[in-house]
């Protein structure tokens, strides 16, 4: 055998010994700039010989001795043919394959060239997204992707975000896309116990990734098959690249802040419309405003309200005033430091990275800071085998803050009377802080927790994933991956005793604890093929892919600690809670697909998948996902050839089934619950009713599409038109309360997004002066449209969000409000009552008959249109690019914070400044009704606290200036970039609170979107930087 | 070359072909449940979900708080002002005979959960009684077992009836709609349930018989002292409730004196004794506590501190929102040497010092509530049995430093009840059984809803009624 072997290695020596005559070189440029391009594949036509060029483009071949070719071929390049003839060097310039667009676009379990596609995939690559200041990648997308609707919710640092792919797609199911990074699905819910949702795509570093891709329509999807339904977003990081090992190290500081505020009462304001609402209930009651038991006097009398919460001062003077915004909104800092590394040789190739972060919150107590370190390697084994590996490790750090709807939330402090100092004058303590008077201010003033409790996350990640490549006969190739991702985290909290108004049960201090690990580990196994036959060519795809995740959580809460010197519970004297759980879900799918392409022109792809789940009922356990589509492309045939404005033309459709499966786990079984003790004592309840029968939520989708490329490709475009319908939804229908059980979950009801999408990309100038356009425009129109009649509400009680037949899902549902009475200030409202006749009752019912007034629909909180405008420009070493974003056409319920304090002074809360215009006397024509002291005069849930949400903002511009080469050479670095950058610099809406950009963590769901309930706004931020490369 | 390619070749169907013999790995149950058809099995299990029943009870939707609360809060402005933020509560708080400007909605969120909660427990309760042959009595006794989850099915019903239901005397309450009477539990599958799980309401007339029918029963089956769960005389003092409701004073006389006569419970020496379970006892609940609902660090939520307890500087281990300011046209109701009188807390409220307690118990009946039963009873019906009513009532006022009577009438028995027994959950069902009026705004001239006021009527839940058709609308809300 070994002699065989070396047998064969001596006669291959032998034979290539005797074939190699004589050696060329030369050197591969590229004709666009100059620059040299390595990794050029250069073949001698006909033959196997061949090479790669190096770091300097250079290469080095031995050739037959006559007559040959030598072929240049690279991604994205026109191939080039070039005759030896006697030449013994070579140099050649390639130029750009702009016929072909070129761009490689990663598809799930494979990847395809742009032209080539049939199903609408949207792509975001690494430098349209470098070095933003925003932590999560999701928060990034916004505005860069057509049909990609990104809500950041919250200002407050590593909160969860929303996206929406085309629209809603469940009630009850998640709407959020699935995310593959490097071909894992990863973990995305959040595993926040405290202040609302929090987004652990945090843990990703958004500058170790080299695209994104949004599979959108269901036969880009449907490779994913039953978690397809709402998008599926490919995350593919960077990879090395072979030549001279770059080294990049970018460094940016500067700080954010609020970019607006909201008008408040001042003290004369706040004590005038709260004694105004006294004297009315006063003269309603009888009872004369000078009587010591009137309203009038419980405010205003001596020691009384406005004595005692202003420690006296009101007696003296009426007009000190002090903005609790002052002192919840803080200057927040941001400082973040990148290094890169990419290099390798033909065989090995690397890329590695490092990344910290640190950023201070715009509220007072908020703190993010993130540590990652990633290493990719590719490894070329053999001629037929390669192996890889992505490792990426983070830590992330949360100091957080308390979900908007608790009294702890900073920005509930707006309600706190302007009268109350924020500061105890006896103790200098923030105001209420023992050993001062808790019971002031009249709610309690949150900076209290800010300054004694401290709540805070700790993620710790881990994405690895291998993969081994083998070539197993010409075209045929086998990719194994075997990936995982760890995600650790602490949730750690130490309520001090100072803040016992809160957490009233930390007399003596509360220490909380919490751990949640989610080992969640994915394998893919899968075959492609490739063959070219005559005119066709044919791409396959079959394999299966298995994941499993499950998730352990622990919990420990003590207290009753010596002091606040002792934090950890070891310290506590009562244990007061403990807990450990566990859950697993698993998927075993089986996935084929196939691309077949005729001359160049005629494109079609079906694919299909079968996913079975541990989440479904015995009886429907796999589901079978298909999709087909096809594509012309016009600019090929010999009709159009000739026409030189069109440089590509396409039209494409596509229709397929996808699924959704996100509905937690085990809701199929009938369960009882061991949670139910009593004082010591276990028990168990029944809680939930089982569905033996429930399966996959399914999602119909139809897309046409034209991708069109004008004058010679300086005006490339998509648009899109879509219709998508959600049947068999996963709908946790409502129960008679009466069987013990709220709801079920049953496949019941459909649902239907139609939209169009345009994506328009313009190079303006492309001399030395560079003018670039990009603008995507999505319109979505979603509609409910059977879900058995049924109600389903989520959100804020009394201006709940709603599910309705023949609305979007969510839409605000509540009274008509109809204005002020001028004849007595009583709030109206609009009776919208059906008469006999089958018209609407538009008549006015007053406050008092706020019963009679019929709920309606009064607001969507869903965008009609989402856009994205990026302007680049670049002139000799100076770059700009600004990015506008815009939402239009939603609404928003200010309700949460307008019930209470833009509400004519019901309640003693500060009152927002618009609330002056209340009526007052006969005659007023206002819209703010008469102040009534705790008699609700439109306090009640209607239109009146619905707003327009619609916005545009300037997202991001960064501008920045290249070191000249002359310059840089002399001290041997390779570009030096300076820039600035500011985020949300300048927003454009009618939104009457801090940010329409909004929704309520304490309410968050698929229904309850668009709450604004003291929720904190987007920062902006103003960013230093300077860009190395070495 | 060729022998790596075959060997690839085998890996990868390997690869691919291993999951398909572990298909069934699909198949995991959750860990923190059980499968509905494997968790009630044991008599363990069925004790357990007899505890999973008291812990219904316990929530802050039931005993744990809001039973007690709606009814001292409803229409009682101008004794006990309402000054939280709670739409839901405002709207009980502030309604008046003739003002419109609060009327409780149809989903009124202490409407929606407590009747959810009820019958969640109900559940549970009727689960325990149809699986009352897995008990062998070693656990806990098999009579105790279902005597107490007669108990707890029985006061719910009785607590509905009276919160859903007009008052007994208002009309005829073999007309009038109570709530639905539901006494087997729901299958656990969805497609076995039937119309049967859409019930429409009973009468008033026919869910007191339910309840008077489970509490005589539990009464025949519970234990003398059963710890902190439901005893026998726990089930009496229910049935003497009943009774005072259904104006049944013989009934109600012969419960309430057989609850004292047991000689399980005794008044506490001080007034001060009965509140502040935690702080002052360590959670030791005082022997006048027929039945309450246990409060410890680890476990439950003393709804009633929640709103009534505001947390004080001066006493560690108080908390609550501060919602209930105690007026003081109430405070002087109270004779000036009353210890009563004195039972409260200034700060910027007048907090009643009942609830201040975090971790204080719930108690849901009292001794002292027998003796004002019994001498309610014994003077209404003419009798002395067990003791003079002047005599009963003298007990009850001894302890908070008041001198004896010489004299009684019926609206001194009646004013020591309310004194007595404030903030403890009476307040309505006192005003509703006499047919008296509430005081809305005014302490002076009332102008609260009169007793059979429809306003004084619990809405059946909107979300209710949009999933069962069969329920009819009370009233005040159509």
């Amino acid at each position: 055998m070994k002699k065989f072997l070396l047998l064969c290695f001596s006669f291959a020596f032998v034979l290539s010994a005797w074939a190699q005559e004589r050696v060329i070189t030369g050197k591969v440029t590229s004709s666009e700039d100059g620059s040299t391009l390595p990794g050029v594949n250069v073949v001698v036509k006909g033959t196997t010989i061949g090479s790669v060029t190096d770091a300097d483009g250079k290469y080095s071949l031995g050739v037959p001795s006559s007559g040959a070719n030598l072929v240049f071929s690279f991604i994205g390049l026109k191939t080039s043919e070039i005759a030896i003839g006697e030449r013994s060097i070579i140099d050649i310039q390639l130029t750009p394959d702009v016929t072909q667009l070129a761009e490689v676009v990663v598809t799930g379990f494979g990847s395809q060239l742009r032209p080539d596609l049939t199903g609408n995939i949207a792509s975001v690559k690494a430098k349209d997204i470098a070095f933003v200041p925003l932590p999560s990648i999701d928060a990034i997308l916004q505005g860069n992707a057509a049909g990609v609707y990104v809500n950041s919710q919250s200002g407050k640092l590593g909160q969860a975000v929303s996206v929406r792919v085309r629209g809603n797609s469940s009630i009850s199911a998640s709407n959020e896309p699935l995310y593959v990074v490097d071909g894992i699905p990863i973990t995305t819910g959040s595993q926040s116990n405290f202040g609302g949702a929090t987004n652990p795509l945090v843990d990703l570093n958004p500058n170790d990734i080299e695209s994104l891709e949004i599979l959108k329509d269901a036969s880009a999807g449907a490779i994913y098959g039953a978690r397809a339904a709402n998008g599926v977003i490919l995350i593919t990081t960077k990879k090395g690249k072979a030549g001279k090992t770059q080294v990049t190290f970018n460094y940016q500081t500067g700080f954010s802040e609020s970019s607006r505020r909201v008008p408040f009462s001042n003290s004369e304001q706040y004590a005038t419309l709260l004694l105004e609402g006294a004297k009315y209930l006063d003269d309603r009651n009888g009872v004369p405003t000078t009587d010591p038991g009137s309203d009038t006097q419980f405010l205003s009398g001596p020691g009384e309200f406005f004595d005692y919460n202003s420690y006296g001062q009101w007696a003296t003077d009426t007009t000190k005033t002090y903005d609790w915004q002052d002192v919840v909104f803080q200057k927040g800092s941001y400082n973040q430091a990148d290094i890169q590394f990419s290099g390798g040789n033909e065989k090995t190739k690397f890329f590695a990275s490092g990344q910290y972060l640190k950023q201070g919150g715009i509220i007072i107590g908020n703190e993010l800071e993130r540590m990652t370190g990633r290493l990719n390697v590719d490894q070329k084994v053999s001629d037929w085998l390669s192996i890889g590996m992505n490792m990426n490790f983070a830590r992330t750090y949360n100091r957080r803050l308390p979900d908007d709807n608790a009294f702890s939330n900073p920005l509930q402090s707006v309600a706190l009377p302007p009268i109350t100092p924020s500061r105890d004058p006896n103790t200098g303590l923030p105001v209420g802080t023992p050993p001062g008077d808790i019971g002031i201010p009249i709610y309690y003033n949150p900076q209290i927790t800010v300054d004694y409790s401290k709540f805070a996350q700790e993620s710790f990640r881990n994405f690895s994933s291998t993969y081994a490549n083998a070539k197993l006969l010409p075209g045929l190739t086998f990719q194994t991956e075997f990936g995982l991702d760890v995600l650790s985290q602490t949730e750690e909290g130490y309520f001090q005793s100072q803040t016992r108004r809160n957490q009233t049960r930390a007399t003596r201090g509360l220490g909380t604890n919490r751990s949640t690990f989610i080992l969640n580990y994915n394998t893919n196994n899968y075959f492609n093929y490739t063959k070219k036959f005559g005119k066709s060519d044919l791409n396959a795809t079959v394999g299966m892919q298995y994941q499993q995740s499950s998730t352990r959580t622990s919990f420990t809460e003590g207290l009753d600690f010596p002091s606040d010197s002792y934090q950890k519970i070891a310290s506590a004297a009562t244990i007061s809670g403990g807990s450990s759980t566990e859950t697993q879900f698993r998927f075993l799918s089986y996935f084929a697909r196939a691309n077949y392409k005729f001359a160049d022109k005629y494109l079609l792809t079906l694919s299909g998948r079968i996913d079975g789940s541990s989440r479904f009922g015995a009886n429907n356990r796999y589901g079978f996902f298909p999709a087909a589509s096809a594509g012309w492309i016009l600019s090929e045939e010999g009709f159009l050839k000739g026409i030189e404005v069109i440089s590509f033309l396409k039209v494409r459709s596509s229709y397929g089934i996808v699924g959704n499966a996100e509905i937690g786990n085990f809701p199929q079984l009938g369960l009882f619950t061991g949670d139910a003790s009593y004082v010591g004592i276990g028990g168990q309840r029944p809680s939930q009713i089982g569905n033996p029968n429930l399966r996959w939520e399914t999602n119909k989708q139809f897309d046409v599409g034209i991708d069109f490329g004008f004058f010679n490709n300086r005006l490339t475009g998509e648009i899109d038109y879509y219709n998508r319908r959600s049947e068999d939804l996963l709908l946790n229908t409502n129960l008679a309360s009466t069987t013990g059980f709220n709801s079920v979950t049953r496949n019941l009801g459909s649902l239907e997004n139609q939209g169009i999408e345009i994506v328009l990309n313009t190079q303006n100038f492309v001399g030395a002066f560079k003018w670039n356009t990009s603008f995507n425009f999505a319109a979505n129109r979603g509609r409910v449209l059977n879900i058995n009649g049924q109600i389903i509400t989520g959100g804020i009680g009394q201006l709940p969000n709603r599910v309705m037949e023949g609305s979007n899902i969510g839409v605000f549902f509540a009274p008509e409000y109809a204005g002020v009475d001028p004849a007595n200030g009583d709030a109206l409202f609009y009776r919208n009552s059906v008469n006999p006749d089958g018209t609407i009752d538009r008549s006015t019912v007053n406050n008092a008959n706020y019963g009679q007034a019929q709920r309606t629909v009064v607001g969507d909180p869903n965008p009609d249109y989402v856009m994205g405008l990026t302007n680049t420009f670049s002139y000799k070493g100076i770059d700009l690019s600004v990015l506008f974003s815009a939402v239009l056409g939603n609404d928003i319920s200010i309700y949460g914070l307008g019930q209470y304090s833009s509400a004519n002074a019901i309640f003693e809360d500060n009152q927002t400044a618009d609330q002056m215009a209340r009526w007052q006397n006969p005659g007023d024509i206002t819209r703010v009704p008469q102040a009534r002291y705790y008699a609700g005069n439109g306090n009640q849930a209607s239109s009146r606290f619905i707003v327009d949400g619609s916005f545009v903002r300037l997202r991001n511009v960064s501008l920045g200036y290249t070191l000249p080469k002359s310059l840089l050479n002399r001290v041997k670095l390779d570009r030096v970039r300076i820039y600035v950058t500011g985020q949300n610099l300048a927003l454009f809406t009618s939104y009457p609170l801090w940010d329409p950009e909004v929704n309520a963590d304490s309410f968050d769901s698929n229904i309850a979107k668009g709450n604004d309930f003291y929720t904190p706004p987007q920062p902006r931020t103003i960013l230093f930087g300077i860009n190395i490369g070495l | 070359m060729k022998k790596n390619l075959i060997k690839t070749g085998l890996l990868a169907l390997t690869l691919i072909g291993v999951p398909f013999a572990c298909a069934d790995r699909l198949d995991i149950m959750p860990f923190q449940s059980q499968a509905s058809d494997v968790g009630l099995k044991t008599e363990s299990d069925l004790v357990g979900t007899l505890i999973g029943a008291y812990d219904g009870l316990q929530a802050t939707a039931s005993y744990g708080g809001d039973i007690m609360l709606l009814s001292d809060i409803w229409a009682n402005r101008a004794h006990l002002r309402f000054r939280g933020t709670f739409a839901g509560l405002q709207q009980v708080a502030f309604i008046t005979a003739t003002s419109t400007s609060s009327v409780i909605t149809t989903d009124n969120a202490w409407a929606t959960n407590m009747w959810a909660n009820a019958y969640r427990t109900i559940n549970i309760a009727n689960l325990v009684l149809e699986n009352l042959s897995l008990s062998e009595g070693a656990v806990r006794p098999t009579n105790t077992v279902r005597g107490e989850a007669l108990f707890i099915r029985g006061s719910l019903y009785f607590e509905l009836a009276r919160l859903y239901g007009k008052t007994w005397q208002d009309g005829d309450p073999n007309q009038n709609l109570a709530v639905p009477l539901v006494l087997t539990s729901t299958p656990f599958e969805e497609n076995k349930l039937t119309d049967a799980n859409l019930p429409a309401r009973a009468t008033v007339a026919a869910v007191y018989a339910q309840a008077k029918a489970d509490l005589t029963t539990a009464s025949t089956l519970l234990p003398n002292s059963n710890l902190y769960y439901a005893s026998k005389w726990a089930a009496f003092a229910q049935l003497s409730r009943i009774a005072l409701m259904q104006g049944d004073y013989p009934a109600a006389l012969a419960a309430s004196d057989q609850v004292i006569q047991s000689g399980v419970y005794s008044l506490a020496p001080a007034f001060n004794d009965l509140w502040f379970n935690f702080i002052n006892f360590g959670g030791v609940a005082p022997k006048e506590y027929v039945f309450y609902m246990r409060m410890t660090q680890q476990d439950g939520t003393n709804g009633l501190n929640t709103y009534y307890g505001q947390t004080v500087s001066s006493i560690p281990g108080t908390a609550g929102r501060g919602d209930l300011d105690v007026q003081a046209a109430f405070r002087d109701l109270h004779e000036t040497a009353d210890v009563r009188r004195g039972y409260f807390t200034i700060t910027n409220r007048r907090l009643t010092n009942k609830h201040l307690d975090r971790f204080g118990h719930v108690p849901v009946i009292r001794l002292s509530e027998m003796y004002l039963t019994r001498a309610e009873a014994n003077f209404r019906l003419v009798s002395t049995i067990g003791d003079t009513p002047l005599n009963d009532i003298n007990r009850v006022r001894n302890r908070v430093g008041l001198a004896n009577l010489a004299v009684l009438d019926l609206s001194g028995i009646l004013r020591e009840r309310s004194l007595e027994l404030a903030f403890e959950g009476h307040r309505l069902h006192d005003i509703k059984r006499t047919q008296g009026v509430t005081l809305g705004t005014s302490a002076t001239t009332p102008n609260g809803p009169a007793w059979n006021s429809p306003k004084l009527i619990l809405p059946i839940p909107l979300r209710e009624i949009e999933v069962n058709s069969k329920l009819v609308q009370n009233e005040g809300y159509q």
